[in-house]
């Protein structure tokens, strides 16, 4: 009795599929329009003062210039395709294991230490841009740096602190594409703090203290572990994730209360025989 | 060895083990310290302190370990910043640091410069002070802090009888300090940085925050980053980084703010949006008079307000700015409208400008007459550039019309006032107004014989060699003139000491005591932290040397009518503390003794100070600061609101209680639009604008001496537009030569670089020592304010190979 009615749910499954499938290539077409995927010929040819004559301002602030060929290596030309592709779409992203044995070593933290020092005047201070960048809108920045990635041997650090709009407001970036060579060196005998070693522990075993203010620091992961971590300075157990369980923070550095006024009841008042 | 001892030595190794040269993008700093450098951050000594650089005054902690700056972090207490810096404020600790610091006064000898001793020094500039009191003049700074200026101000006016000081802020904010008199009848913002915080719509008149007031553009773009819709409306003659982050750009031709002002306020009176009640209650018109125009101008009727705003229709503005029509409608309907709240900044495009008292307060009426006032974030906001302009210069009145508190030499009454504070034989204080910068420099680089009658000028805290406008008139001839001396007291070699006969080592920010005041009234105070290097000595030190070497001497001028020295400071036992040696010159905190001597004439114009204790303990406090019933003190947000300002009688809504018409009211001004003093013709075709940029900060003799951010900006440059650029075959990177009428400069070419300019028009910064745009500006001015207009005149742009043939 019921053999009739088999056609018809296979053709109305036929069409619900034909269906959903020109529903998510409409959306799929709209999606990608309004991700900004370029018109088949790429870029305008217009400068973007030409563009600036004739339009309003774009919010999003950056237009890619079309330039003279001669002008292409001196132009700033926007984000590159690496910079626009969103890091998790990108192939040989190394897999994380989570639970994978941690054994920092002392050249690792070594290593580590350099490479971040290199970038700072002092520890605590934002570290400059190290690469070269044509694009310092915002944007730009967070493409790589919100949830850091690594590609072709390079590491993009993970932000330490919350979003924080103008980036380059803090960290400085290096000359403009036509001062590269000027000379810029500069006799300055200011000597940062160094980076701590390690932060304090009441016994061998204890958790260690933050030895640094956690201040522009929130994110433990973005140096201490997961993906993005340095190595050397990764946490042997990056699946606890509640830091401050264990490890203490400074009240000083992080401008909480100076650590010597610190207020206490007067001793008690014990008489002695 | 004693302590201190063994910690200078380590930190003199640690100084040069770590010396950090700068190569290709390689620092080398000590990676993990010494054994014995501090493990943590825990072992510093954090303190307190402003900011050295901008008038945005943000506050730092800054971390000291034996006798050394090392670190620095924003300071979380701090309202203006909020525990962040820009990055000129997470590296300003390495400003004490740069290997040429100055040490040892120097004395130029048969062209040469020879080191002397300090008592020397002192005796050379009494000396010629001596000899001719009415030839000396003090050049100071929106840099100084509030005691280095109130003792350069008593030093000359109260003790030498002699008006010729004035400050670099008169090339920076002068235009701003006469559009609030003008508007208000007293000086400096209604609103503060709460505004920012309040706004709905933001707008940028001439003004690149993104760059040159980061921290606050950062406070209004943080809001949107967590989720609050603030409208960024950038006016401006180019595209910059604040353009990046606006949703409308209007591009104006230069001068073109005053057309749009008068347009906006065209549109608010055609359509009848402008705020009925307010400004029946609280405002008067007004205009210049005629035959002999003054700052005060004369009262003019609503109808005759209405009637010459009305030739400003959109159309016009349009053909004066540049701005198309529907824009200035736009803005005017966005005026019109009461429930949105517009905070309007500004900074140096206004105030640099031949007509800046006016378009100062055109942009104060638009805000008057719609309304947009005295709510939080409804602000006419005008934003300094030096970390004291307002503290020192401003409100201590270093300038050479003025007196402390908002008093002026012309008036009898104040003279008397201040002979009265200072207690001094009436008559000592001169009525004359002495000479404006602009006026003073000429006057020193002029010939005894072609009556340049100052012959020795002292600069303190400030480059002018580098700052001042048209550089080949108003400096650059000094070097032929050998009877001319000129005493610069400076941390680092400047433009400025390359022509001085003597130069005094000075100790900069934390090496010493200070107060600053910011844009927003905000007083701030900081201690002495570290020892300045080899002999640099403090400022004040060194004015009130002179003055006691002066009373040595036999000058009458440094005795109060008791007979006691005018900088005497007294012990418990009543005894003088010999404060002009250096050796005791911190034996009592004289910045202290200072102040609260200065505190006194903040009350005339309700710009009361507290004790300074009580800047001990705060970030800061807003004037006027009040005491309260239970003894404390509180400052104020908002100026003349009911709501907030405690000189507005209880129940009133407003009260623009030094009202110029007398009556409570601000005033509306109407002003005519005036073409710039020097448009582009076929020999000069081009506009050029001056200005600054992110990483340097003003002539860069502190921020081009961090590795940090020369890196990242190692030269000027001349910013152009492609097709201008193409017009002429220049190259990206090409060394160009700039030509005035009044001068010449080479810089290298940025096209489209991080300043987007129009055809037509180049900009170049100035913070470059060995590429001085200054030979190329122009020295015209305002006609009140007397600031010089750096923003715009005529150039022309040609190829090394064109200008050298």
């Amino acid at each position: 009795m019921s053999e009739p009615a088999k056609p018809v749910r296979r053709g109305r499954l036929t069409s619900l599929f034909l269906f959903s499938v020109l529903a998510v290539s409409v959306i799929g077409y709209l999606v990608g329009l309004s991700d900004g995927v370029p018109a088949p010929d790429g870029v305008s040819r217009r400068s973007p003062t030409d563009v600036a004559q004739t339009s309003a301002a774009d919010a999003s602030g950056k237009v890619v210039p079309a330039v003279n060929y001669a002008e292409i290596p001196a132009t700033p030309m926007g984000p590159t395709d690496a910079y626009q592709a969103k890091p998790v779409a990108l192939s040989d992203q190394p897999a994380y294991d989570l639970f994978k044995q941690i054994e920092p070593s002392e050249a690792d933290k070594l290593d580590s230490s350099r490479i971040r020092s290199s970038r700072r005047a002092y520890n605590g201070a934002p570290p400059i841009i190290p690469h070269a960048v044509e694009n310092t809108s915002d944007a730009a920045c967070y493409a790589c740096h919100g949830g850091g990635i690594r590609l072709d041997g390079m590491k993009a650090s993970v932000m330490s602190h919350a979003y924080l709009a103008n980036c380059v407001q803090c960290h400085s970036p290096p000359p403009p594409t036509p001062f590269q060579d000027v000379p810029h060196e500069v006799d300055n005998g200011f000597v940062g703090l160094a980076a701590p070693q390690a932060g304090k522990r009441a016994y061998p075993g204890a958790p260690p203290t933050i030895p640094h203010s956690q201040w522009m620091r929130e994110s433990c992961n973005a140096c201490h572990g997961g993906p993005n971590g340095w190595a050397g300075m990764e946490s042997t157990h990056p699946w606890r994730t509640n830091c401050t369980q264990c490890h203490a923070p400074s009240a000083a550095l992080d401008q909480a209360i100076p650590a010597k006024a610190i207020p206490m009841l007067p001793p008690l008042d014990v008489a002695v025989n | 060895m004693d302590s201190k001892r063994r910690g200078f030595l380590k930190s003199a190794a640690m100084a040069a083990a770590g010396s950090m040269v700068l190569g290709e993008g390689e620092f080398s700093l000590p990676v993990l310290g010494a054994a014995d450098a501090p493990s943590d951050g825990d072992e510093l000594t954090w303190s307190k302190a402003p900011c050295r650089f901008c008038g945005t005054g943000c506050h730092l902690q800054v971390g000291v370990h034996e006798g050394r700056v090392v670190a620095v972090a924003g300071d979380k207490a701090a309202e203006v910043n909020k525990g962040l810096l820009c990055v000129k404020g997470y590296h300003v600790g390495g400003i004490l640091y740069g290997a040429d610091r100055l040490t040892k006064p120097l004395l130029r000898k048969d062209g040469g410069l020879v080191e002397i001793e300090w008592d020397e020094a002192i005796d050379i500039i009494a000396q010629r002070i001596m000899d001719a009191p009415e030839k000396f003049a003090f050049y100071g700074s929106g840099q100084w802090t509030i005691p280095e200026g109130y003792a350069a101000q008593k030093l000359m006016k109260g003790g030498l009888s002699n008006n010729h000081i004035d400050p670099n802020a008169r090339l920076c904010m002068a235009s701003a300090v006469t559009g609030f008199l003008a508007t208000y009848g007293v000086d400096e913002p209604a609103g503060c940085y709460d505004d920012l915080d309040a706004c709905d719509v933001l707008i940028t008149w001439g003004n690149n925050p993104a760059e040159m007031h980061p921290i606050l553009f950062s406070r209004v773009t943080d809001r949107r980053s967590r989720g609050e819709n603030v409208r960024i409306i950038d006016i401006s003659t180019r595209r910059t980084r604040t353009t990046d982050a606006a949703n409308d750009y209007l591009e104006m031709a230069p001068h073109g703010d005053v057309a749009i002002a008068l347009g906006i306020m065209n549109q608010l009176i055609a359509s009848g949006t402008y705020d009925k009640d307010f400004v029946e209650k609280h405002c008067a018109f007004r205009t210049l008079e005629s035959e002999t125009p003054t700052l005060q101008g004369e009262a003019i009727s609503e109808d005759e307000f209405r009637k010459r705003i009305a030739a400003y229709t959109p159309e016009r503005v349009e053909e004066l700015s540049g701005v198309p029509a529907d824009q200035i409608r736009m803005l005017g309907k966005l005026f019109g409208d009461r429930n949105l709240r517009i905070t309007s900044l500004w900074c140096m495009g206004m105030n640099q400008h031949t007509m800046g008292t006016a378009v100062n307060s055109l942009v104060h009426g638009v805000h008057l007459l719609s309304g947009h006032f005295g709510r939080p974030g409804d602000a006419p906001t005008s934003l300094t550039g030096q970390p004291s302009a307002c503290g020192t210069v401003r409100e201590v009145g270093t300038l050479a019309h003025a007196l402390p508190g908002g008093r002026v030499v012309a008036n009898p009454d104040h003279r008397a006032q201040c002979e009265g504070f200072w207690n001094l034989p009436a008559g000592r204080i001169s009525s004359t107004p002495g000479y404006h910068t602009v006026k003073m420099f000429d006057q020193f680089t002029k010939s005894a014989d072609e009556g340049g009658d100052i012959d020795t000028l002292f600069v303190q805290v400030t480059n002018p060699g580098q700052t001042l406008p048209n550089l080949n008139k108003l400096f650059n001839d000094k070097e032929k003139l050998n009877d001319k001396f000129l005493i610069v007291s400076e941390v680092y070699p400047t433009a400025t000491t390359q022509l001085a006969d003597l130069i005094l080592p000075a100790a900069l920010w934390v090496e010493k005591n200070g107060i600053y005041g910011n844009s927003e009234r905000r007083t701030q105070q900081w201690f002495k932290l570290v020892d300045p290097p080899g002999e640099a000595r403090d400022d004040t030190w060194m004015t009130i040397a002179i003055a006691h070497r002066l009373l040595e001497l036999g000058h009458e001028g440094m005795k109060d009518k008791d007979g006691e020295f005018i900088f005497s400071v007294k012990d418990e036992q009543g005894e003088d503390i010999p404060i002009w040696e250096f050796e005791h010159y911190y034996d009592t905190n004289v910045d202290k003794h200072l102040f609260e001597e200065y505190r006194q004439f903040t009350t005339m114009k309700h710009k009361n100070l507290a004790p300074y204790d009580e800047y001990v303990k705060a970030r800061g406090l807003r004037w006027p600061v009040v005491q309260q019933d239970d003894g404390s003190w509180r400052e104020t947000r908002f100026r003349f609101a009911g709501f907030d300002d405690p000189f507005v009688a209880e129940g009133e809504e407003f009260d623009f209680y030094h009202s110029t018409s007398g009556d409570g009211r601000a005033q509306v001004w109407f002003h005519d639009y005036q073409p710039p003093p020097e448009v582009p013709d076929e020999e000069f075709p081009m506009w050029l604008c001056t200005g600054r940029v992110l990483e340097h900060w003003h002539t860069g003799t502190m921020t081009r001496r961090l590795p940090q951010l020369n890196r990242a900006m190692p030269t000027a440059y001349v910013e152009m537009n492609l097709q201008d650029a193409l017009a002429q075959n220049i190259r990206q990177g090409e060394t160009v030569v700039i030509e005035s009428r009044r001068g010449t400069t080479q810089l290298p070419v940025w096209i489209d670089g991080r300043g987007r300019p129009p055809r037509g028009t180049i900009f170049v910064p100035f913070f470059d020592e060995t590429k001085l745009i200054n030979n190329c500006t122009l020295d015209d001015h305002d006609p009140f304010s007397k600031q010089p207009d750096y923003k715009k005149c005529a150039v022309r742009v040609r190829k090394l190979s064109e200008a050298s043939s």
